[in-house]
């Protein structure tokens, strides 16, 4: 005999027989999380718009001229494109990029500790260095999208444009890939740690990027005044130039020689923008696993 | 249930902390077994700085702590692999909806993505927020938070759950319900300490007490044992100077409390009673073996502190 009644069957609750990833779970799933959080995937439609618009300045104007380059001849090697070199990208990335490393650095911690999400990590198989490793790892990941995307289509836009056929391009211009990862992960030390710094104090997103750019941008003016304005010792406090300081690393790596306006007169080697480069982001560790041992 | 090998839950030598200047912890000494322990106290007992230094999160300035039979100081990774936590202050992400958020505190915990999401699921129904999973967390009521706090701290499948004050900020039902839950983990296999001030809600859950005053232990042991006692309350029907004068003329100690005559005796106090009441034939309405309560044991020996 059958019923045409529904039968509900409580099964309780089911322990969990599968396996447990530990550790590495844990990392993997915080630097998944630090990503949809950067990017705004599976949170309010607000929190999507800036960083997509962000990289779509970023990426859109390198698909353009790839895409013309097609249709009219010399885009590339005309003298004055700016589109022209791997080195030329960045320095019009480098901008949006600022704009974005304000946004995504203190998305990343600031909530975390300020709704006191940080306790859960603590009752995880976690430490202070695996979160923010992981953190910081979420930032790495996007900002590789960010910087390197647009270089990755010029690479290959280049390459098919090549007299030779395009996989000679390719072959031909392998030699630069190693050099765009070098300069974007420079810019993501320089950009970043500031960042993180500022996040691991601020308790409100809002103030946290104004403080950060105010930062960024107000150390290059002075840095930059200085230097034109002295001379002698006074020419180091060129390197005070944060937001500029990967630039110039950059143009290092590219073989540049860029004319920096303000800081030319300083004529400081390179190697002294890449000491504060990574100064700057061992400090930056330094403070938050100190601040973050207490609390995680 | 999983414990260590001594059967202990929780185990702790002369393990102290201190903040500074501030000693929160002295010299601990104690050993729960697995089941439901209740973790009672005063604010600013040291509770919530006990469960932080059995959680790795603060390190015992002396002395040291088993959690599951591992030694925190040696190993706190293995001992956060099997633990769940729900601290006393809000722990949920403002703009996440309770699913995301509840997969993401499984997956954290080692839990791959798939069973994660499963768990989630029936975790948020276990708890009542089946319907309002979707929903951001930052438009949830207390009661609802509190709620998806203990969806977080069990979804993992872990041994042993710290809930520190979880009925905190709760309205009557809320509480009962909440409670109701706490109670449901035992059955789950889920060993459960539960830190509250709130000493009624410890008898109604919990079958192992841990009292601290003032960073110290001040009573551990069965609930049962704690607050059952070797006293018989009466309450007479009528005057009781007669039954008073006769449990006194064989030996009792009898102490008023209103309508309700406490007898204490080292013979049967049932059975002195009894012929106390014959001889001065006087009536009952009850006659019951005396409880006392975790207030009254915190109220005397606390205050002796």
């Amino acid at each position: 005999m059958t019923s045409d009644q529904g039968v509900v069957f409580d099964l309780g609750y089911q322990p969990h027989d599968g396996p447990r990833l530990g550790r590495r779970g844990a990392i993997f799933a915080t630097i998944r999380d630090g990503l949809r959080r950067i990017l705004g995937i599976r949170r309010k439609a607000r929190k999507k718009v800036m960083p997509w618009v962000l990289f779509g300045i970023a990426i859109i104007p390198v698909i353009a001229v790839v895409g013309v380059s097609f249709f009219v001849e010399d885009v590339f090697t005309g003298v004055d494109n700016p589109f022209a070199s791997h080195g030329n990208i960045f320095t019009i990335t480098s901008s949006t990029f600022l704009i974005f490393t304000a946004l995504a650095g203190p998305e990343l911690l600031i909530p975390d500790r300020v709704e006191g999400v940080l306790s859960v990590y603590a009752s995880r198989p976690m430490r202070v260095n695996d979160y923010l490793g992981a953190r910081a790892a979420a930032l790495a990941i996007a900002a590789g999208g960010f910087l390197i995307a647009p270089q990755l289509i010029l690479y290959v836009g280049l390459a098919s444009l090549d007299d030779d056929g395009w996989f000679s391009g390719l072959v031909s211009n392998a030699s630069d890939l190693p050099k765009v990862l070098l300069a974007a992960f420079f810019y993501l030390l320089a950009y970043g740690a500031p960042a993180f710094l500022v996040a691991m104090f601020a308790k409100r997103l809002g103030p946290a990027w104004g403080v950060y750019l105010a930062f960024m941008w107000l150390s290059s003016g002075f840095a930059v005044a200085i230097t034109e304005a002295t001379s002698g010792i006074w020419r180091y406090a060129a390197l005070g130039a944060l937001s500029i300081n990967p630039d110039i690393v950059m143009d290092w790596i590219f073989g540049r020689t860029t004319v920096r306006e303000g800081l030319s007169g300083a004529d400081l080697d390179p190697i002294w923008s890449v000491a504060i480069i990574l100064g700057l982001a061992a400090i930056t560790w330094i403070v938050g696993v100190r601040k973050y041992r207490s609390l995680l | 249930m999983t414990s260590s090998p001594a059967g202990a839950l929780i185990s702790t030598s002369q393990l102290g902390h201190a903040y500074g200047d501030i000693v929160a912890l002295h010299h601990l000494d104690f050993t729960v077994p697995a089941g439901r322990i209740g973790l009672v106290g005063a604010n600013g007992a040291g509770k919530s700085t006990l469960i932080k230094v059995l959680l790795g999160i603060l390190d015992p300035t002396e002395g040291t702590a088993q959690v599951l039979g591992i030694g925190v100081a040696d190993d706190p990774i293995a001992v956060r692999a099997r633990v769940g936590y729900m601290p006393e202050e809000t722990c949920l992400p403002l703009a996440q909806t309770a699913a995301d958020f509840t997969v993401y505190a499984a997956e954290l915990a080692g839990i791959p993505t798939k069973a994660a999401r499963q768990r989630a699921s029936d975790v948020l129904t276990l708890v009542g927020l089946h319907e309002e999973r979707f929903r951001y967390l930052g438009e949830f009521s207390t009661g609802m938070k509190q709620r998806a706090m203990l969806a977080q701290a069990i979804v993992h499948d872990p041994d042993l759950v710290f809930l520190d004050e979880p009925t905190a900020g709760l309205d009557p039902e809320g509480r009962a319900e909440m409670l109701s839950l706490i109670g449901r983990l035992g059955e789950f296999g889920i060993n459960v300490l539960v830190s509250s001030h709130v000493l009624t809600d410890i008898e109604s859950t919990c079958d192992w007490v841990v009292m601290l005053d003032g960073g110290r232990v001040l009573r551990t042991g069965p609930l049962t044992g704690i607050t059952g006692s070797d006293t018989v309350d009466v309450e007479l029907l009528g005057d009781g100077h007669d039954v008073i004068a006769a449990l006194q003329k064989r030996g009792a100690e009898v102490e008023v409390r209103g309508a309700v005559l406490r007898v204490r005796s080292t013979d049967d106090a049932f059975d002195l009673i009894r012929d106390a009441l014959a001889e001065a034939g006087a009536g009952m309405k009850r006659l019951s073996q005396s409880e006392t309560s975790l207030e009254d044991i915190f109220l005397a020996e606390g205050g002796a502190e």
